[in-house]
């Protein structure tokens, strides 16, 4: 079973867990298994058409999955699955 | 209601001072009882914008992450983000409604002439369409 570090402001949403077990051989098995736990962390990650919204990257360990195979990347026992936004700006 | 204690604060101003007349960025630590979170702790990010910066920041996804772990490791939430408008008032511009993230408070100090002059904090919804300001103690 892999593991999902909860960001401090999405813990509302998840019971006040700082982490939750999840299920599933990918990564977006395992991101289903924690909004079928806790149906109201969809809208914070996923926009109505059900992609992960654009501020989201998820990282299993270390890797962004932006650069290895996105939802389908492969999980197994014991990894450390982390929510992470992108952040940027300007004064422009 | 955001209260930024004077240590962290002192090093937001510091950091946005030392890059003027680029815009600088960080992330805070401390703690959130509902809309009220207070700042203990203050860790100056590098500024990732690959061309001019004295008009844009980016932060690397991954100091993010190493952001997290350290708040983890200190018993702390990451509250939000800082930035610098140099030469410019401490409004939430376009851009950084664009590339903003709802979770977190966003902080933003102008420094006029290279000295800090005033602050604002906002609260971006998830759209990245709007800002709402909010209350800001330091």
């Amino acid at each position: 079973m892999a593991k999902i570090l909860i960001p401090t402001p999405l813990r509302q949403y998840a019971e006040k867990n700082n982490s939750v077990d999840v299920s599933g051989a990918t990564v977006g098995e395992a991101l289903a298994s924690l909004t079928t736990q806790f149906p109201d962390l969809r809208k914070n990650l996923f926009n109505d058409e059900g992609k992960l919204r654009s501020f989201v990257n998820v990282y299993v360990n270390d890797e962004d999955i932006r650069y290895l195979q996105k939802d389908a990347t492969a999980i197994a026992d014991g990894d450390i699955i982390s929510i992470v936004p992108s952040i940027a700006g300007g004064l422009c | 209601m955001i209260r930024v204690h004077p240590e962290p604060w002192a090093t937001m101003v510091a950091h946005a001072e030392a890059t003027f007349p680029n815009e600088c960025c960080g992330a805070m630590l401390g703690t959130a009882d509902g809309d009220d979170k207070t700042v203990t702790f203050a860790l100056p990010l590098e500024n990732a914008y690959t061309g001019g910066q004295e008009d844009r920041y980016e932060i690397r996804p991954e100091d993010l992450l190493r952001v997290e772990r350290e708040a983890r490791q200190r018993g702390l939430d990451v509250i939000g983000i800082f930035h610098s408008h140099p030469d410019c008032d401490a409004y939430f511009s376009k851009t950084d409604l664009e590339n903003s993230c709802p979770w977190y408070s966003f902080i933003v100090l102008s420094i006029q002439k290279g000295k800090f002059h005033h602050a604002n904090s906002w609260l971006p919804n998830a759209e990245q369409t709007k800002a709402e300001q909010e209350p800001l103690e330091y």
